[in-house]
């Protein structure tokens, strides 16, 4: 191995937010150097079963930024270890690894954003796409007392779906969550939307 | 008790990196006249009772085993293997749970098809075994998809 002397990464942490996962770390500054990084994984099968064993990250050996998109790299529900390096030339700096194992489903999820119209007297929500391992709850209801809760579940996002034929004159309200299967965790409810028929959207 | 222990891991998202390294693992198996998971007489003839014991022990079979025998060089590859390694040990961790409830009892069969799948993985150098049993991972996933339906335990 290279001398390390140049120094290694520091402050690495993931961000991950509805099932994206992204690796950050501090950059290394040389006055007048270009450093690039580069990142490896290991899931816990390695860790277990293979621990010499690192996998470069597919969109980050090597990579300019002192980030990474590891979201194609997580695609299992366990523990990944994950270590960065500086790259100068042929100078590499020592690993940095993050110091606890980063696990898919602690992921932080959002309520979906939804559009909420009406296609003459037929309810129909168009839900925000966030990618094929997300489930939507939409949860619907006549704005009156005593109403019914009616619940549809949606396997896409990023098309209109039809919810409720309504009533002349009446007002329905809705809201959705999202949901995912890999991880069995749903987000929050989204703050309801209403609509009154021939009308606009109600504000809350 | 007919209630099975059932994985809700998606089949098809392991399914889906195998199809991406399928032709080349297959390409380096020299041995194309012997099978070692041989569908015909080992696993179809599994019944509904031993689905979870013949599941676990061939996760066990593919963690203790071909994965740790077989040594990939192309990153890509690498990958999409321990991609499938660690979506086998997410689906272990689920059978373990069904284990402590006693819902994953071996019978006999279940045993003999696992002792069979061994001995045909013994017969050969073991890089070629694991090889062998890597490109055969397909028939083993589609075992899991058509025996895993239904609510997860």
């Amino acid at each position: 191995d290279a001398v390390a002397v140049l120094p290694a990464p520091q402050n690495l942490s993931v961000q991950s937010t509805n099932m994206k996962h992204v690796l950050t770390w501090s950059p290394v500054v040389v006055p007048e150097e270009i450093i690039h990084y580069s990142v490896e994984y290991q899931g816990e099968y390695e860790s277990l079963y293979m621990s010499h064993i690192w996998i470069p990250s597919s969109w980050c050996s090597p990579t300019a930024g002192p980030e990474c998109d590891i979201t194609d790299d997580i695609t299992a529900t366990v523990p990944y270890n994950l270590r960065v390096r500086a790259v100068l030339g042929s100078q590499t700096s020592a690993w940095s690894t993050l110091k606890q194992p980063f696990n898919q489903n602690s992921t932080i999820l959002t309520p979906p954003g939804m559009e909420v119209t009406q296609d003459g007297f037929h309810l129909v929500i168009k839900l925000e796409d966030l990618g094929p391992q997300f489930e939507y709850f939409v949860a619907y209801w006549r704005k009156e007392s005593g109403a019914e809760e009616h619940v549809k579940m949606v396997m896409n996002g990023g098309v209109p779906v039809h919810l409720e034929t309504m009533e002349p004159g009446s007002a329905y309200c809705v809201k959705a969550q999202t949901f995912v299967k890999a991880i069995g965790r749903h987000s929050a409810f989204s703050q309801a939307e209403c609509v009154k028929v021939q009308g606009e959207t109600l504000p809350l | 008790d007919l209630r099975r222990c059932l994985i809700s891991t998606d089949v098809h998202t392991i399914e889906e990196s195998f199809r991406g390294i399928k032709k080349a693992i297959q390409a380096k198996d020299i041995f194309q006249n012997v099978t070692i998971l041989s569908p015909s007489e080992t696993l179809h003839s599994i019944k509904p009772s031993d689905v979870c014991c013949v599941t676990k022990n061939l996760l066990a079979f593919y963690m203790d085993r071909v994965f740790k025998d077989h040594l990939e060089p192309n990153p890509q590859i690498l990958r999409k293997i321990s991609s499938i390694a660690n979506s086998f040990l997410s689906m272990q961790k689920t059978l373990q749970q069904c284990q402590k409830q006693r819902l994953c009892h071996c019978g006999q069969e279940a045993t003999n098809a696992t002792r069979i799948i061994h001995d045909n993985y013994d017969q050969l150098e073991v890089r070629s075994a694991a090889i062998k049993s890597l490109g055969e991972l397909d028939i083993f996933l589609a075992w899991i998809d058509k025996h895993h339906h239904g609510t997860s335990a």
